[in-house]
């Protein structure tokens, strides 16, 4: 069975090798000529101030925490998907169950205001 | 291929009390939304009748009166719905109940009322509920976190607080370490045996002392990690750390009903796991269990360490959080006193006992604390207690009687309780345990009289308000003390049915 | 016709170790060469394509009708000159394309382009082998799974610039591919229900029961929309390629780069473009069915590149049409329409096999013909909603739009 994902280890090997490839293909190929101006960050034209990376703003860590959550729910769907038909109504009722849970969750994040942007 | 199985065979009428709270709470998640924010005590009466609800049917199934579902298995297995669940049920909600009441004042007055608390105070007794009813190792830890997330949450409830937010992030930080040991253990018992379901861990670990293969060696990390996790969430020593600070950073109602609920949860889990799925733990033949020594040790320690530091505390939060850690070294003699053959039932029969007692205790003590609190989280200080009999006799009524019930003063609860431990560790041959226990009690006499001294004897300016709600939960704490300790037959009576045999 | 007789030996390709690498080693340099050259020349096809929608023509210039367009972009890509910023991480800077790109590529290995076929061998046998890569019966998984790791490389591109802009273009493209990637995760789901299977090759057959009504575009259109919307959105393209406008955020993430570290990312996007087509098209479209497959299997990738190229040009079409959506529309949408609707689609499809299995398979085809007059009713009044006035919020002040005209006759 593992014989199965050899093409996947060849595929592997063949697009990292390209892929290192093409990247020095330009450091070989282009010319090299850094100057201060090339090599500052670029700020449409402006002097950049500041540093790089400040804070985070804690909106994206809000996001990814509820994408862990729902994404989970996600991955419980999948085996319950490919078995379902065997389960009868047992499995329908048993995730519904879990789906309702989800879902509860899902409205009062709503409401609440944890699925605004800004 | 597996059988797969219907619809009945999930039995959901057997787990109807934990499965009633545990809807009730989502749906009230749902119906608190609508809820204007002025209107919050809709949201406290809605609670409390879900939590109403979901004892009548636990005292139903408890009386016998009723039979809900058919046996005492349910969810493949996975829950078992016997006497010790059914008491279980009761001491988490009558617990629920009180920390309803106590809370709804003290939110109204800090103008924190937000329905999610009890929202999330519903989820954490469902937790608690579950963990008595655990037949299977994965439940054992499932309820354990739907036990303690919500704790960690109303541990910072009062945000803007830095005690608060200190406490929750102490009590998440450490109660995630301990979960992680929790499973741990439990991965590493299901390696030596093969099954993570109680009865047939009891089997397989009978087996594998039998064959005295090295799998004993996993068992025996296995049930110290587990004795870690859960030892975490009853303040046993060393795992105590937390509680004196995140006892006095919480908001006092949070801390009444944390209390009592996360030892309820942790020592019906630990009752359930070494009394019922480890107790052919045996490593030479007539002996008790192994973990006996472990456990009882621990117990002493706890005894120890709680009530010795208790005597030079200042702060009454700091204090009681100290003696809770006393009480659970109390109630882990009789977890130890379940390794000998022949008492896990007694054992358990004496666990159930002290919980229920201490529930009514605890919970009081810390709504006399509420009732002192004052707006900005001070003045709960010894010095806060003087002359409060002058002032507020009922209140400083109530507080003797659960400072003399948690001392173990005879015609209280906490005396019936401790009467009941002592008993079964003296059946089991724990003499030292027994001789320490009664020790630390005469000795934690010294700071629970003091308290009650400063009261009456003392002049000062104590005063303390008690809105209804708050004044009713005390009542009925106060009420329920005396009446468990003057007619201790009630408790027995209730307890005598408990037993951790398995036939199904 | 030119097949094994009854007398020829037929063996699996997987049992034969010979077989194995050399149709692992084959296939996989012809799949790279297939989707680089799509890349190349899919670039070109947009660039006409836009063009015609702008009624202008697109290069033509390089080559006859400009097919040796993408070879000169490709010369002067590689003789550009390489900068990496000042106070760069090195290692990640560099790395970041390869992360990008090389899990877009490996996505492609689970699905199969035909049906199985037979191929001779110089030993006298008949080798068996799938066309495609592989087709592992945790096909469903691997794909969500890896289309998981690209985004990696778009946040330590734009983490690795020392660059703010890029720092948060990073960040908000892969909010944007998150919040979508849960309505993808579930609009995969409901063929996954459907056929009773995650490997890629018995979703693709089981729509193959009515040749063409099968298709689970039909039996669930709303998934297969949310499906096509939400991998719009994994691969940042318009109309949610706000954190690459160049108006909006100096290109976001990929600022700093110039020279073929720049053509890498170019080419994971397009590359990207082409592998969720091949997923939609796989899982709603019947993947490389079509009439005659069955008999004459290496009609199979025929079948479905055409599909493909008609994904493409739609994405292409949308592209030309569609503004781009302001970001924190992108993530209301997400969030708050396209999961409740995956969600929905999700309960429907499970409540509708659980049904037809009940009572006989026919139901299915009542529910689809249900699902398809509720998307349709639902699409036409979603859409007519579009240019009604929306209530200004309250303290919003009039902003009075006077024209240069009227400006210029008023003085």
């Amino acid at each position: 069975m593992l014989s199965e994902y050899a093409p996947i280890a060849a595929l592997l090997v063949i697009s990292v090798g390209m892929g290192i490839l093409i990247l020095f293909i330009s450091r070989i190929f282009g010319p090299f000529r850094p100057t201060a101006r090339k090599l500052a960050p670029y700020e449409s034209g402006m002097e950049p101030f500041g540093p790089a990376i400040r804070r985070i703003p804690v909106k994206f860590y809000r996001v990814a925490v509820l994408f862990i959550l729902f994404d989970i729910e996600v991955i419980f769907f999948l085996p319950w998907a490919v078995v379902f038909r065997d389960l009868g109504s047992y499995g329908l009722v048993t995730m519904g169950v879990f789906f309702f849970v989800l879902t509860v969750g899902f409205i009062y994040e709503w409401k609440v205001g944890g699925l605004e942007w800004e | 291929m597996f059988e797969v199985p219907s619809l009945s065979d999930l039995n959901v009428g057997a787990t109807l009390p934990v499965t009633l709270l545990a809807l009730g709470a989502c749906v009230l998640l749902v119906v608190d939304l609508f809820i204007p924010r002025e209107r919050k005590s809709i949201t406290a009466w809605l609670t409390a009748i879900g939590i109403g609800v979901s004892l009548v049917f636990s005292l139903l199934s408890l009386s016998g009166a009723v039979e809900f579902g058919s046996g005492e298995l349910a969810f493949s297995d996975m829950y078992r719905a016997d006497r010790l669940t059914d008491t279980i049920n009761v001491a988490a909600l009558i617990t629920a109940l009180l920390g309803v009441m106590v809370a709804y004042d003290y939110l109204e007055r800090t103008r924190l009322q937000r329905g999610e608390y009890y929202i999330l105070l519903m989820f954490s007794a469902a937790g608690a509920m579950l963990m008595g009813a655990a037949n299977d190792l994965v439940i054992v830890f499932i309820a354990l976190e739907l036990l303690s997330i919500p704790l960690y949450i109303l541990s910072g409830f009062r945000r803007p607080q830095e005690a608060s937010e200190e406490s929750a992030m102490k009590y998440f930080l450490l109660g995630a370490f301990a979960s992680g040991f929790l499973i741990y253990g439990i991965a590493l018992i299901y390696g030596a045996t093969g099954t993570t379901n109680l009865p047939e861990v009891w089997d397989a670990v009978a087996g594998v002392v039998a064959e005295d293969s090295a799998a004993k060696f996993l068992v025996m990390i296995g049930a110290g990690l587990v004795l870690a996790g859960l030892g975490f969430k009853v303040a046993a020593v060393p795992f105590h750390m937390w509680t004196p600070d995140v006892y006095q950073g919480a908001p006092t109602p949070v801390v009444a009903y944390m209390s009592v609920a996360a030892k309820i949860g942790g020592f019906a889990a630990l009752v359930r796991v070494f009394g019922m799925g480890l107790s052919t733990f045996v490593l030479e033949s007539g002996a008790p269990a192994a973990w006996q020594d472990t456990i009882w040790l621990v117990a002493v320690l706890t005894m120890l360490l709680g009530n010795v530091v208790a005597i030079v505390q200042s702060d009454l939060k700091r204090l009681l959080a100290y003696s809770t850690i006393a009480h659970a070294g109390y109630i882990l003699i009789a977890v130890a006193a379940a390794g000998t053959a022949g008492l896990e039932d007694t054992a358990a029969q004496a666990v159930v006992i002290y919980l229920i007692a201490y529930a009514f205790t605890n919970a009081g003590a810390f709504a006399v604390i509420t009732a002192m609190e004052k707006d900005d989280a001070s003045n709960t200080s010894l010095d806060a207690l003087r002359g409060l009999a002058s002032r507020c006799p009922w209140l400083a009524a109530a507080m003797a009687v659960f400072m003399l019930s948690l001392t173990g003063i005879p015609l209280t609860a906490g005396f019936v309780g401790k009467w009941f431990v002592f008993k079964v560790a003296l059946q089991a041959d724990l003499v030292a345990a027994a001789v320490v226990g009664v020790l630390t009690s005469a000795v934690s006499a010294y700071y629970y009289l003091r308290v009650v001294w400063m009261m009456y004897f003392e002049e000062g300016e104590g005063d303390a308000a008690t809105p209804p709600a708050l004044a009713w939960a005390i009542g009925v704490a106060a009420v329920g003390t005396l009446v468990l300790g003057a007619l201790p037959y009630l408790l027995s009576d209730m307890a005598r049915e408990i037993t951790l045999a398995f036939g199904g | 016709m030119f097949g094994p007789g009854e007398s020829s030996t037929i063996i699996e390709c997987t049992a034969n170790t010979t077989c194995t690498t050399l149709h692992a080693i084959g296939t996989s340099l012809l799949l790279f060469i297939v989707l680089l050259t799509g890349f190349a020349y899919m670039t070109l096809w947009e660039r006409r394509l836009i063009a015609w929608f702008q009624a202008r023509i697109g290069p033509n210039r390089a080559g006859p009708a400009g097919l040796l367009q993408p070879v000169a972009d490709g010369i002067k890509l590689i003789f550009k000159e390489d900068v990496t910023p000042r106070n760069a991480e090195r290692v990640i800077f560099w790395l970041a394309p390869l992360i990008k790109m090389v899990p877009t590529i490996l996505v492609v290995a689970v699905i199969p382009f035909g049906p199985p076929i037979t191929v001779p061998w110089f030993d006298g046998k008949w080798y068996r082998m799938t066309q495609g890569l592989t087709d592992p019966n945790i096909g469903v998984l691997w794909i969500l799974g890896i289309t998981s790791i690209g985004i990696y490389g778009i946040v330590l591109a734009g983490w690795a610039s020392n660059n703010k802009y890029a720092v948060l273009g990073g960040l908000r493209s892969s909010a944007q591919m998150i919040s979508y990637e849960l309505s993808m995760g579930l609009a995969v789901v409901v063929p996954v229900l459907l056929a009773g299977s995650m490997r890629v090759g018995d979703i693709i057959n089981a729509q193959n029961n009515p040749p063409i009504l099968g298709w689970y575009v039909f039996q669930n259109p709303l998934a297969a929309a949310i499906l096509f919307i939400a991998l719009l959105a994994e691969v940042n393209r318009a109309p949610f390629d706000m954190p690459e406008a160049e108006q909006e955020l100096t290109a976001g993430y990929h600022t700093e780069y110039s020279g073929m570290k720049f053509a890498l990312f170019y080419l994971a996007e397009y590359i990207g473009m082409i592998t969720v087509s091949l997923i939609g098209a796989a899982f709603y479209l019947g993947g490389y069915h079509f009439i005659w497959v069955d008999r004459f299997p290496l009609l199979g990738p025929l079948v479905f590149a055409v599909k493909v190229f008609l994904l493409l040009s739609g994405m292409v079409w949308i592209r030309a049409t569609l503004p781009r959506i302001r970001y924190d529309r992108l993530m209301m949408l997400g969030w708050k329409v396209m999961l409740p609707l995956a969600m929905a689609a999700v309960a429907w499809t499970a409540v509708a096999v659980f049904l037809a299995e009940q009572v006989g398979k026919e139901l299915t085809a009542v529910f689809a013909i249900i699902a398809l007059v509720i998307f349709f009713a639902g699409a036409q009044w979603w859409l007519s909603r579009a240019g009604r006035k929306t209530p200004l919020e309250p303290g919003a002040g009039r902003i009075e739009t006077v024209s240069l005209s009227e400006q210029a006759r008023g003085r």
